[in-house]
C-alpha cells in the first residue's frame, strides 16, 4: 500500500468520525456548556441519564418498536431477495425499482403522504403505523444485503437437493437457509439500527407514541445540555455493539465453514 | 395444470405491500391535489378544483424552493463524487482481510441517527466549538468564525457527511469489478498512475458513479432535517414547506401539489444525470461485457 492510499483513508476516517469523537469527549467534560477548553473529567452526565425518566421511557419505546421492524424487515427482505435472484423472475427490473422506491423518495414526502391517506380513510397513527412505515423504509436495505449474498451462492447445491428428491420447502430449509443465516442476522441488525436512528417517519406517524429520537429532537430545539451528549454516546455504543456482534457472528461462521472445508480435505 | 410454487412468486406479496404502503399514498396525492378544504370544519372536501395547481405554478416561492433543492442535491452529489473517488480507489488497494473492516468503518457513521449527526456537528462547528477553538489556539483568528454554523456552508458540509458513504460504496463496488489486468497492462505500457486512473479506472467505474450520483442527489435534495436545523435562515426546503402546509396551514391540496411537483422534478433530474453519465464510452463497455 502506498503512502497516498493510507493518507486518503486516514483523512476519510477522520472526517467520518470527527463529530462522533467530539460528542464522546464532551460527554465526559465537567462543564454545563459545550465549549473549549475542556474543564475536567466527570461521569455525572451519565449518572443524570439514568435519573431521566423521559429518556429512559423513550429508549424503551424505541427499542420495542425496533424489534418488529428488524424481524419484519429481514423476513420481507428475504422474500424480495429470493424473488429478485430467482432465474425465473419476470419483470425483474420493475420489481427492483419498486423495492427501491422507499429509499429514493424523500422520507418527509412519503411519510406525509402516508399520514394524509391514513387520516383520510380513518386509520389512527401510532405504534403500529410507525412500525409498518419503518419496515417499508428498511426493505431496500435488507433486500440488497440478502440478494448480494444469494447471487454468490452456488446454485448447484440447491439443484442437487432437488435432484435428490427434496421438495422446494425442504431444499430451502435445509440448503439455502443455513447459508443465509449470517446475512439474515445482518438484515435484522440493519432494521433495528435504522429504526432506532429514525426521526422523520416518527415525526409524522408516531401519533402519541414518543420514541427517543422525538424526545431528543424536542430537547434539541430548546437547548443543548451535556446529558444529551451522554445519551447520544449511549445510543452510539449500543449501535456499535449490534454492528460488532453481527460482524463477530459472521467471522465465527466463516471460520467454522473454513474449518469444515479443511477437515474434508 | 398443477400449481407449482416457485420462489419468483414471492415477489407478489412483497410488491403488494410496497404498492399499498408507498405507491398508493403517493398516487393518492394526485386526488388530494384537486380537492378543496373546508376551513370552518377542518375537513377535506372532494372536488375537482385546479386551485392548488394554479397556486403552485403562479407563486414563485414554490419553484424557487424546488430549484434550491435541486441545486443543493446536485452540488452535494458532485462534491461527493470528487471526494468519493480517491477514497473508493484507495479502498480497492486494501489487503483482502482489511476490506471487511473498511466497509464496517465506512458504514458505521450511517447508522447514527439524523439527530445525533446534526447535534454532533453543532458541537464541532459552534462559535465555541472544536474548529473555532482550534483556530484560536493556533492564532489564526481572534473572533470565532460565524459562517461555520447556521449557513449554507454548514448545510452542505453535513449533507456531504451524511451521503458520502453511499457514493464511496457505489464507486468502490464497481472499481472492485474492474479486471486488475487492465490496470497492470496500462502501467506496463508506460501509463503513469494518473493516466491509468483517467484512461482505465474512471471510464470503467462510470456505472458506479451514476448509481452514486442518483442516490446522493435523491437523498441530499430530499433532506429536510439538516437544512432546517443547521442552515439557519437559509434552511428553507420544499419538504419543510410541505410539512407546514400539511400540519399548520391544513392546506392538504397545496401540500399534495407541491409534493408531486417535487417528486417529478427530482426524478427527472436524477434520471437526466444518470443518462448523461452512462453515455460515456466506459459505461457502454461495462454493459456490453455484462459485468454489471
Amino acid at each position: 500500500m502506498s503512502r497516498l492510499v493510507i493518507l486518503t483513508l486516514g483523512l476519510a476516517v477522520c472526517f467520518f468520525y470527527l463529530p462522533i469523537v467530539v460528542l464522546g469527549i464532551f460527554s465526559f467534560n465537567a462543564a454545563s456548556t459545550m465549549a473549549f477548553p475542556l474543564s475536567g473529567f466527570t461521569l455525572s452526565w451519565y449518572a443524570d441519564l439514568f435519573g431521566n425518566e423521559a429518556f429512559l421511557g423513550g429508549f424503551v419505546t424505541s427499542f420495542l418498536i425496533a424489534q418488529p421492524v428488524g424481524l419484519l424487515g429481514a423476513l420481507i427482505g428475504l422474500m424480495a431477495a429470493l424473488a429478485v435472484t430467482s432465474p425465473r423472475m419476470r419483470l425483474r427490473a420493475a420489481f427492483a425499482i419498486l423495492v427501491l422506491v422507499p429509499f429514493l423518495v424523500p422520507k418527509t414526502v412519503l411519510s406525509i403522504a402516508q399520514a394524509m391517506l391514513m387520516s383520510w380513510v380513518g386509520l389512527g397513527r401510532g405504534a403500529t403505523a410507525l412500525i409498518l412505515a419503518q419496515t417499508l423504509v428498511v426493505i431496500p436495505f435488507t433486500t440488497t444485503i440478502l440478494a448480494a449474498v444469494m447471487v454468490r451462492l452456488d446454485p448447484r447445491l440447491e439443484e442437487a437437493a432437488r435432484d435428490l428428491g427434496a421438495t422446494p420447502w425442504q431444499s430451502f430449509r435445509r440448503v439455502l437457509l443455513p447459508q443465509l443465516s449470517v446475512a439474515l442476522s445482518a438484515a435484522y441488525s440493519i432494521g433495528v439500527i435504522l429504526s432506532l436512528a429514525d426521526l422523520t417517519i416518527s415525526m409524522f406517524l408516531a401519533g402519541r407514541t414518543q420514541p427517543l429520537s422525538l424526545i431528543v429532537a424536542s430537547e434539541f430545539r430548546r437547548e443543548l445540555k451535556p446529558d444529551l451528549n451522554a445519551m447520544q454516546v449511549a445510543v452510539l455504543v449500543l449501535t456499535a455493539l449490534i454492528v460488532a456482534l453481527t460482524e463477530i457472528n459472521r467471522r465465527r461462521r466463516l471460520r467454522g465453514r473454513l474449518a469444515h472445508v479443511r477437515d474434508d480435505l | 395444470m398443477a400449481l407449482v410454487f416457485h420462489r419468483a412468486q414471492l415477489a407478489v406479496p412483497v410488491a403488494c405491500m410496497l404498492i399499498l404502503g408507498c405507491v398508493l399514498p403517493l398516487a393518492v396525492l394526485v386526488v388530494f391535489s384537486v380537492f378543496e378544504v373546508d376551513l370552518d370544519a377542518f375537513t377535506l372536501v372532494p372536488a375537482f378544483s385546479g386551485q392548488s395547481w394554479v397556486q403552485m405554478f403562479t407563486n414563485p416561492v414554490f419553484a424557487f424552493l424546488i430549484g434550491k433543492a435541486v441545486v443543493s442535491g446536485a452540488g452535494t452529489a458532485m462534491l461527493a463524487g470528487f471526494i468519493g473517488y480517491p477514497i473508493a480507489v484507495s479502498m480497492t488497494r486494501l489487503p483482502v482481510l482489511w476490506k471487511g473492516v473498511g466497509s464496517i468503518v465506512l458504514l458505521t457513521p450511517l447508522y447514527t441517527g439524523e439527530i445525533v449527526r446534526i447535534y454532533a456537528w453543532r458541537v464541532v462547528l459552534g462559535s465555541e466549538g472544536l474548529v473555532n477553538a482550534a483556530l484560536k489556539w493556533f492564532g489564526v483568528i481572534d473572533e470565532p468564525l460565524k459562517f461555520l454554523l447556521f449557513s449554507p456552508f454548514t448545510t452542505h458540509l453535513v449533507l456531504l457527511y451524511n451521503n458520502l458513504p453511499f457514493m464511496v460504496l457505489a464507486i468502490w463496488i464497481s472499481a472492485e469489478l474492474i479486471d486488475k489486468r487492465l490496470i497492470e497492462a496500462a502501467r506496463d505500457l508506460g501509463a503513469r498512475p494518473i493516466d491509468a486512473f483517467f484512461k482505465v479506472i474512471l471510464p470503467l467505474t462510470t456505472p458506479g458513479l451514476a448509481v452514486g450520483v442518483f442516490t446522493v442527489f435523491a437523498l441530499a435534495a430530499g433532506d429536510m432535517m439538516t437544512p432546517s436545523l443547521l442552515g439557519g435562515t437559509s434552511g428553507a426546503t420544499p419538504m419543510a414547506m410541505i410539512d407546514n402546509l400539511f400540519g399548520t396551514a391544513f392546506d392538504w391540496p397545496l401540500a399534495s401539489a407541491l409534493s408531486l411537483s417535487l417528486l417529478v422534478i427530482l426524478f427527472a433530474f436524477a434520471t437526466g444525470f444518470v443518462t448523461i453519465l452512462l453515455r460515456f464510452d466506459g459505461a457502454r463497455a461495462v454493459f456490453r461485457r455484462g459485468a454489471l
